[in-house]
């Protein structure tokens, strides 16, 4: 089920935080995992069919890894084999969506957790989950499932020990889940929805302005659908007890693609950093192996967004920039902040098309009018556009830089900030209005990241 | 200490507020709840929540104009596809596809009986200039040319757009409503009928009767802007003219239903009044008259003609309408044309579109 919808917000999610404060802390775990199946079942009940499955094969596999771990080749045999079976089955199913009823929300999340406990109990960063019940909950915990975001099972078996629960950490839950939620409804929703109306429009009759809004306004609008989710499961993982970490730390206006990639979507990154190049690569001291696994990491990153050449693509040049800051570039990118902040801005932006486009074909045509090789410069449209959008933009803007997060900070050292942080409680109130009016206006365009 | 209970008190203050916001949006919900008719409550709750929510949310106008006002304020020009402008609400058309006359061509190549054309224009190609500025619109006049010159010799096309955009300062679109007036189709009636060689009923003979000076159509349902002026819906009456004897609905899955008029009183008292002239959609519709002339006309048409067929019905002893909206591409196999001695293709230049891509 969606959780930005009315009905998780309005129904759902009131009546599971009631029983889950009332019933005894026993309990909460196994009532946990029964609403994450009835989450994943709604409406469709085939869906839970492919985690449960996956769910058993994890937790035998686990325990079968801890019981042949003297024997390195079988154990190795093992993960090779987990590895290949789930994501041969996750591109199926991924790839086959449109169609397939028993396409599950969350799933290529839930590969990457279900390898990185087997992968994490085969290198002995933890015990394998005796508890049947606590590794399904892990598993499924719905909050990062439907959201994004990954877990470490050693994160999360230590949270799950002793949670915390208290009216605070349920404010300061219920708050986030807000945030989160107005991310996603108020802003990344009207900025998916401005960009549908220039998608409608093909790349031979964009001006190079209306081709550089279009890919500002789809950056800005992945960026906040992905943090507006991830926030809303921070939120929802407080509310329950547990602290996800955190999935993006204001990558725009950063200076340099670097720092960009690293708060971009963390733990994702950081899953395959270790659970792929370390896993891999750490042994070899040779610096052009090392710089192939550098590459291919992000390859594969890439190729996590979705099984495409556009997606291998884009893993591949961002590796590519990455590695040639980490050789070339830092030093001079640390003298010269603003050419820095500006030299990130345009290459990501231009990376971007990648996402939005069809084909390589269509990319090429968006950046060949980006460069200003298309028809125009500025055109009636493009002015149309910015001319509508351009308050909303810089808004969007503003928010997803560091400034931002900053206000909260420099406002509870001042006397007078300390008064207006008083208003917080009501500033969200208002808010959660804003949230349910947004998302009164319903489903504008498909939701392009679905499967995530 | 003190601090943590200022902690606290942050704490309870956040959830009450969030609690109240809640309990006030639930109460509204569950008063429309008991109010009216649910269907919460029958076994496809799971999947129509959502949609049920979202029209039966307690306070849904306010919150949607909260929504729909701020959104203007910040400068976007348009609520839910549909250009606000001071004078009438105005629906967005845009598309970068080209149109042709295949199907008319196809039609009139195997039945071979006189045919007729009417490709109607919507308020944005006529009010362009009330437009935001460089907002984004097809060119509805060049498309409506390119489909006529593409028609075969023997096909008459009637130029609705010259007709209506010379009468742009009359009331001939609703101002809340996505379609034409009574008013704008009678005079594409005018031009029309003349072209399939009748003399047409002068607008003189009719009485105007407003059956509603609210009228709020469609284009107000969705984007709920209550700042433009509501609309008239008038009613044509002819009474020295020809009557309907019989109206014969057939709807998409078969049902047959039978009227002694085209009218539907009771779209007057529903949110879609502009449903008046033939009632809800529905497939097809025989209508016969007590006109003694061996005279049949077969209609293809989309919702654009149902203010026009109380003209028609002045002429022909028998009208059969099909409507394209439903029958799509296949709308030679409802009936058979070679009975019919006119054939006519009445449809806005967007449902065309839509229709025969």
């Amino acid at each position: 089920m969606q959780i930005a919808s009315l009905t998780f917000v309005l129904i759902v999610l009131p009546v599971l935080l009631l029983i889950y404060y009332l019933i005894p802390d026993k309990a909460r775990q196994g009532f946990l995992v029964l609403s994450c199946f009835l989450l994943y079942s709604w409406g469709n009940p085939v869906r839970v069919l492919y985690p449960s499955a996956f769910l058993c094969y994890d937790y035998g596999t686990g325990l079968l890894l801890d019981k042949v771990r003297k024997n390195r080749i079988a154990s190795i045999g093992i993960v090779c084999f987990s590895v290949l079976i789930q994501i041969v089955a996750m591109s199926y199913i991924r790839n086959t969506a449109q169609e397939n009823e028993f396409f599950p929300f969350g799933i290529a999340i839930y590969t990457l957790q279900g390898l990185g406990y087997l992968i994490g109990v085969f290198r002995k960063h933890h015990a394998p989950a005796v508890n049947f019940i606590t590794l399904a909950l892990y598993l499924l915990f719905f909050p990062s499932l439907f959201a994004g975001g990954l877990f470490s099972y050693t994160e999360f078996s230590k949270q799950n020990k002793n949670k915390n629960l208290n009216i605070i950490s349920l404010s300061d839950g219920l708050s986030l889940f807000i945030r989160g939620l107005a991310e996603k409804v108020v802003l990344a929703d009207t900025f998916g929805y401005i960009f549908r109306e220039l998608q409608q429009i093909a790349p031979e009759n964009m001006s190079m302005l209306t081709a550089w809004l279009m890919t500002i306004i789809f950056s800005m609008y992945l960026y906040f659908e992905l943090l507006g989710y991830s926030e809303m499961a921070r939120g929802l993982g407080r509310c329950f007890g547990y602290e996800l970490p955190k999935n993006f730390s204001h990558p725009f206006f950063t200076p340099s693609m670097t720092a960009f990639m690293k708060s971009y979507n963390i733990t994702l990154v950081l899953w395959f950093e270790t659970n792929f190049r370390r896993l891999l690569f750490r042994k070899y001291s040779d610096k052009y192996i090392y710089y192939t696994g550098f590459v291919l990491t992000w390859v594969f990153i890439g190729a996590w967004y979705g099984i495409r050449l556009k997606f291998i693509l884009w893993g591949f040049l961002i590796g590519a920039v990455l590695l040639n800051e980490k050789l070339f570039l830092e030093k001079i990118i640390k003298k010269q902040y603003i050419a820095g902040i500006v030299y990130t801005a345009l290459l990501s932006q231009f990376l971007w098309v990648l996402f939005f486009s069809n084909n390589l074909t269509e990319a090429a045509a968006y950046w060949k009018v980006m460069f200003g090789f298309g028809n125009s410069i500025l055109d009636q449209t493009g002015i149309y556009f910015l001319v509508s959008y351009i308050a909303l933009i810089l808004s969007g803007f503003y928010i997803a830089t560091d400034q931002f997060r900053n206000i909260t900070e420099r406002l509870s050292v001042s006397d007078f900030g300390q008064k207006i942080m008083n208003f917080m409680p009501l500033f969200h109130g208002i808010l959660l209005i804003f949230c349910l009016a947004s998302m009164l206006y319903g489903d504008q365009y498909e939701r392009l990241w679905l499967w995530m | 200490m003190k601090k943590i209970s200022k902690k606290n008190r942050m704490a309870y203050a956040t959830i009450a507020i969030i609690f109240a916001v809640y309990l006030t949006v639930m109460i509204g919900t569950i008063r429309i709840f008991n109010h009216e008719e649910s269907v919460i409550l029958n076994s496809q709750f799971p999947e129509n929540s959502e949609e049920y929510l979202r029209q039966n949310l307690g306070f849904h106008d306010v919150l949607f104009q909260l929504k729909s006002r701020s959104d203007l304020i910040i400068g976007e020009k348009m609520i839910q596809g549909v250009y606000i402008t001071d004078e009438r609400l105005i629906e967005k058309q845009f598309s970068y596809e080209e149109s042709n006359a295949d199907p008319v061509n196809a039609f009139y190549q195997e039945y071979v009986i006189p045919t007729y054309l009417i490709l109607v224009p919507s308020a944005s190609e006529i009010y362009e200039s009330t437009l935001p500025a460089n907002a984004l619109n097809t060119n509805q006049a060049k498309l409506i040319k390119a489909v006529y010159a593409d028609t075969e010799t023997g096909i008459r096309c009637v130029d609705a757009y010259h007709i209506l955009s010379s009468l742009k300062d009359s009331y001939i679109y609703y101002r809340t409503d996505s379609h034409w007036t009574s008013y704008g189709a009678y005079y594409v009636y005018q031009s029309a009928i003349q072209k399939m060689g009748f003399t047409p009923v002068s607008y003189q003979n009719y009485v105007i009767s407003h059956l509603s000076t609210d009228f709020r159509g469609d284009l107000y349902q969705k984007t709920l802007y209550d700042t433009v002026r509501s609309d008239v819906l008038d009613w044509y009456t002819y009474e020295k003219g020809s009557k309907i004897t019989d109206v014969q609905v057939i709807f998409q899955d078969g049902t047959v239903r039978r009227r002694s008029d085209i009218y539907d009183k009771s779209a007057l008292e529903s949110e879609n009044m502009y449903q008046f002239y033939t009632g809800e959609p529905c497939q097809k519709m025989i209508i016969k008259t007590d006109l003694d002339n061996d005279k049949k006309l077969l209609l293809y048409k989309d919702d654009y003609a149902d203010c026009m067929i109380p003209f028609l019905v002045q002429h022909y002893s028998e009208i059969c309408v099909i409507n394209l909206e439903q029958t799509g591409c296949n709308f030679q196999s409802v009936t058979d044309p070679s009975e019919y001695t006119q054939a006519m293709f009445l449809c806005s230049v967007r449902n065309w579109q839509d229709i025969f891509q």
